[in-house]
């Protein structure tokens, strides 16, 4: 199972790398000049991360072309974005080590913190 | 018949004045761990007084014995006379529901909340593998992409600690490694197991005013906890100054999210600042009795007429097996 998902994010990687739409041929070709890796395994991977709405594919002749639906920044600002959008829930399955907080919250902690810290870490971003 | 109406009285006093005198102490900002401690000894304390006088109330005499034979007959025996006296059955039936419902209800809501946890936490690990940039130099961190500030931890089997590249750029080399020894005391201490017992009190009680305050209580707590066990190794100003320039480098939340209290990022920058200040060993014992005894109370309210009864050889049941006519 966990192999499955590392073998995905390499999958994705690559496909992220591409910028068009590949075959699983060109695929296999290359991750097989730094693995050894059956066709059929890499087809699955590509069919699982098309049931999972991360690829979408296109019949051309006789073989599917595969291209991400998103772009890499894009996917990540999502996953990322649903991480923390309930990470002030109190029932958030994260733990989150700063909470969001409102600017003048921010501002009082400044505070408490400049009222103890030497001047070297006065600096501020 | 005291039994019952002892311990429904024990758990309301615990949930009232218990209560309001846990939140408005403030020790256990001193010493977190305590903290969590009192509040899951008074929680437990209250459920179990509720299940006992649910019990007891239907089984009025609970024969305490060690041969099981002889337990089963006797509580029969007691289960009879219960039934024969009127409105016996009622009460039986009453109390029996009562405890049967209680502990359905919180064994329902902590399997649903661990299964709805796990499930969320693995689809999360799952995309952050295919989103993320890398690891973070010698640490065990996923850095992923994103331009607001970020550090946390999935817990679970596969536990993970995340950060975002906004927060390795608003962190000097020490405070990242102050960030990331606080995360990993939170999956080393499996924090996210005492939230999820508290979680589940609440929301199997949600009108219980117990149970989200120790709930609320614990989020805060685990959260000093783990500032604590990473000043061991770590600096606390740099604690501190790494809470700050995180919370500066997140992205800002509207004003209304913050509880009346403030938010328990300024309770910990203040207690950071300020030299470690724990409890007393005399206060942390009266702190540990004061929890067992939260929890012995019910208990020995009921096994107490049976231990004395015991011991008085005045009980009425024959415990030789034999059943009376």
């Amino acid at each position: 199972m966990r192999q499955l998902g590392q073998l995905e994010a390499v999958v994705m990687q690559r496909l992220w790398s591409y910028d068009r739409p590949v075959a699983v041929r060109e695929v296999l070709e290359d991750l097989r000049q730094n693995r050894t890796i059956a066709y059929t395994t890499v087809m699955t991977v590509m069919d699982n991360l098309h049931r999972k709405g991360l690829l979408t594919r296109e019949l051309v002749g006789r073989a599917y072309r595969y291209e991400p639906v998103q772009t890499h920044e894009e996917h990540q600002a999502a996953v990322m974005g649903e991480a923390l959008a309930g990470s002030n829930d109190p029932a958030s399955t994260l733990l989150r080590f700063v909470e969001q907080m409102p600017p003048d919250e921010v501002a009082r902690l400044r505070q408490v913190l400049a009222s103890r810290a030497p001047k070297r870490k006065g600096r501020r971003r | 018949m005291t039994a019952p109406i002892t311990l429904a009285a024990f758990a309301v006093v615990v949930a009232t004045l218990g209560r309001w005198l846990l939140a408005r102490s403030a020790w256990p900002d001193r010493s977190p761990r305590l903290g969590i401690l009192a509040w899951q000894a008074l929680s437990l304390s209250i459920l179990v007084s509720v299940v006992l006088a649910g019990l007891a109330l239907a089984v009025p005499e609970i024969p305490f014995s060690t041969n099981v034979a002889a337990l089963l007959s006797a509580c029969t025996v007691a289960l009879r006379s219960q039934y024969a006296t009127p409105g016996g059955a009622a009460l039986s039936v009453t109390g029996g529901m009562l405890a049967v419902t209680v502990m359905a209800r919180v064994g329902y809501c902590l399997v649903a909340g661990l299964v709805t946890s796990r499930r969320q936490r693995r689809r999360q690990l799952e995309a952050l593998t295919l989103a993320h940039r890398g690891h973070e130099g010698s640490c065990d961190a996923l850095v992923v992409d994103h331009p607001a500030a970020a550090a946390y931890c999935l817990p679970g089997r596969r536990e993970q600690i995340v950060v975002t590249t906004a927060a390795v750029a608003a962190l000097d080399h020490d405070q990242l490694a102050a960030v990331l020894a606080h995360e990993r005391a939170h999956l080393r201490g499996r924090h996210d197991l005492m939230l999820a017992a508290s979680d589940t009190l609440r929301r199997a009680f949600p009108r219980v005013q117990a149970f989200s305050d120790a709930h609320h209580a614990t989020v805060r707590l685990v959260e000093m906890l783990a500032d604590d066990v990473a000043a061991r190794r770590n600096d606390r100003l740099t604690i501190a100054t790494a809470l700050v320039r995180l919370a500066e480098a997140s992205a800002p939340a509207p004003a209304a999210s913050l509880g009346a209290g403030g938010s328990t990022s300024l309770a910990r920058v203040r207690r950071l600042v300020a030299p470690a200040h724990p409890l007393s060993v005399t206060g942390s014992a009266i702190a540990v009795l004061v929890a067992a005894a939260l929890l012995a109370t019910p208990v020995a309210v009921v096994a107490a007429p049976a231990v004395l009864a015991t011991a008085a050889d005045l009980c009425p049941i024959s415990f030789s097996g034999q059943m009376p006519s």
